[in-house]
């Protein structure tokens, strides 16, 4: 169970990095 | 658990500060003109991809106050968890950036391929090769302490070249203060890596065991009796474990985690671990001459007894009882007057390991045992099978939630366990886990 808690753990941060990234990206085209 | 529940959310927040606050910062000070979107995606990812590799380091570093929230095993399960999403996204970055600029596969006539290009494949080719010896170790026949030490190079070599492929680029890194916060970082990163390879075995090192006594137990099972020289030894908490150096010095880059199986009241300093041949580097633990000098690194873990309002249930699957004995020989050394059933799974009636102290821990604790057999005599009237739902309800008094679970044993059978218990209603706040091959 803590191990799916962590799987979770790993996507959700696999999600924020590249969502940040896509951010940065933005900022550096838009910006 | 609250305490830890803070304590690990802050620590998910330090490790996301750590990616991408360098990412960020490369925002700050003098910019070179943006490229197309899609470019810059694929350099934020790398660089994002780099820094996740970089802590890989910290996650295996073996900080009691980053793996005490967790436990050690899920945070070994993260580390390779993880690494999957840093590779992907490191192997994303020159893959999109290509699609992005196909003319940057061409080299112009007569040029010379640049160093940060040539790091770039280096560090690649490492990365990929240290995951896939990871993933399929056993399948690739790779001996454990080989795999360990290629895994170290692999990590150096990866993180290094991709540091060298950064600055030598330099498309980001023109101002000086970004190349030292990105070299710094790569240093810290590494400097972990030394930490833990070589300050703390010299710790360890000042603080030896001899082998008081070899004894043979059930199950294919040998106790390693360890007594400190000149020291007092360490205080452990029932359930955790220590990283053993048998053969050698704490320097040797293989050590081996085993559960402490002794109560955490022994008043000399005394340790014990039981560890089943298995076949491994485990076949040599019988025929550890008494006197060797070894090293333990420990203590570590969050598998460990708390104080449950009614009643302690452990669960354990063959030589996964050993966290459970040091549990019930803790608790019978302090008068504990709590309930505590033990569930123990085994392969047939004479590979119990601990069968007969167990009777005897019987009459000093409130304890009941459930023997589960795989195969089990004839006749037999105990539980025999697997441990699930259905027996849980023959043996524990409802509500099962006021209960605190604790489960060790083989993965397959660890998965099943938290099934059932998540059928009973079992919050996860309520149970702990620890999988004793987590390496």
């Amino acid at each position: 169970m803590r191990r799916l808690f962590a799987d979770r753990l790993v996507l959700a941060t696999g999600a924020v990095v590249i969502l940040m990234s896509l951010l940065f990206a933005a900022s550096r085209v838009l910006g | 658990m609250r305490r830890y529940t803070v304590h690990g959310a802050v620590w998910i927040g330090v490790y996301l500060l750590f990616i991408l606050a360098p990412l960020f910062a490369l925002l700050t000070g003098s910019l070179p003109d943006a490229r197309g979107f899609w470019t810059e995606f694929s350099v934020a990812i790398g660089y994002s991809g780099l820094a996740m590799m970089g802590l890989q380091f910290g996650l295996t570093a073996r900080f009691r106050y980053v793996t005490d929230p967790w436990g050690e095993d899920v945070i070994y399960h993260f580390h390779r968890q993880i690494s999957l999403i840093a590779v992907g996204l490191v192997v994303a970055h020159p893959l999109i950036m290509f699609a992005a600029q196909p003319q940057l596969l061409v080299l112009p006539e007569g040029a010379d391929v640049p160093l940060g290009a040539v790091a770039a494949v280096v560090s690649i080719g490492a990365l990929i090769t240290l995951v896939v010896t990871a993933l399929w170790r056993a399948e690739l026949k790779i001996r454990y302490e080989t795999w360990h030490l290629s895994h170290i190079v692999l990590a150096v070599v990866a993180v290094t070249g991709g540091l060298v492929h950064m600055v030598g680029w330099g498309f980001y890194l023109a101002d000086p203060w970004k190349r030292a916060v990105w070299i710094g970082l790569t240093i810290f990163w590494i400097g972990l890596l030394l930490y833990v390879r070589f300050v703390k075995p010299l710790f360890v090192l000042r603080r030896p065991y001899r082998v008081a006594e070899v004894r043979r137990e059930r199950g294919n099972s040998s106790t390693l009796v360890m007594k400190p020289e000149g020291h007092a030894g360490f205080r452990f908490r029932p359930g955790q474990f220590g990283w053993l150096a048998l053969w050698g010095s704490p320097f040797r880059i293989t050590g081996h985690p085993f559960s402490f199986s002794s109560s955490a009241e022994a008043a000399d300093g005394r340790v014990e671990m039981t560890i089943r041949n298995l076949g491994d580097f485990t076949s040599t633990i019988a025929s550890v001459p008494v006197g060797q000098r070894i090293y333990l690194d420990g203590p570590y873990g969050a598998f460990t007894i708390g104080n449950p309002a009614d009643m302690h249930v452990l669960i354990a699957g063959g030589v996964g009882v050993t966290p459970m004995m040091s549990m019930l020989r803790t608790l019978a050394d302090r008068g504990d007057a709590r309930p505590v059933i033990l569930f123990y799974g085994s392969k047939d009636w004479d590979a119990i390991t601990f069968r007969e102290e167990l009777e005897l821990l019987e009459a000093r604790l409130k304890l009941t045992v459930v023997h589960v057999l795989a195969n089990p005599p004839a006749p037999w009237a105990g539980e025999q099978g697997y441990i699930d739902a259905e027996l849980f309800k023959r043996h524990l008094p409802p509500p099962y939630a006021d209960h605190e679970y604790f489960i060790c044993g083989p993965g397959p059978m660890m998965d099943s366990i938290e099934q059932a218990l998540r059928e009973l209603g079992v919050p996860m706040s309520k149970y702990h886990s620890e999988r004793y091959r987590f390496v």
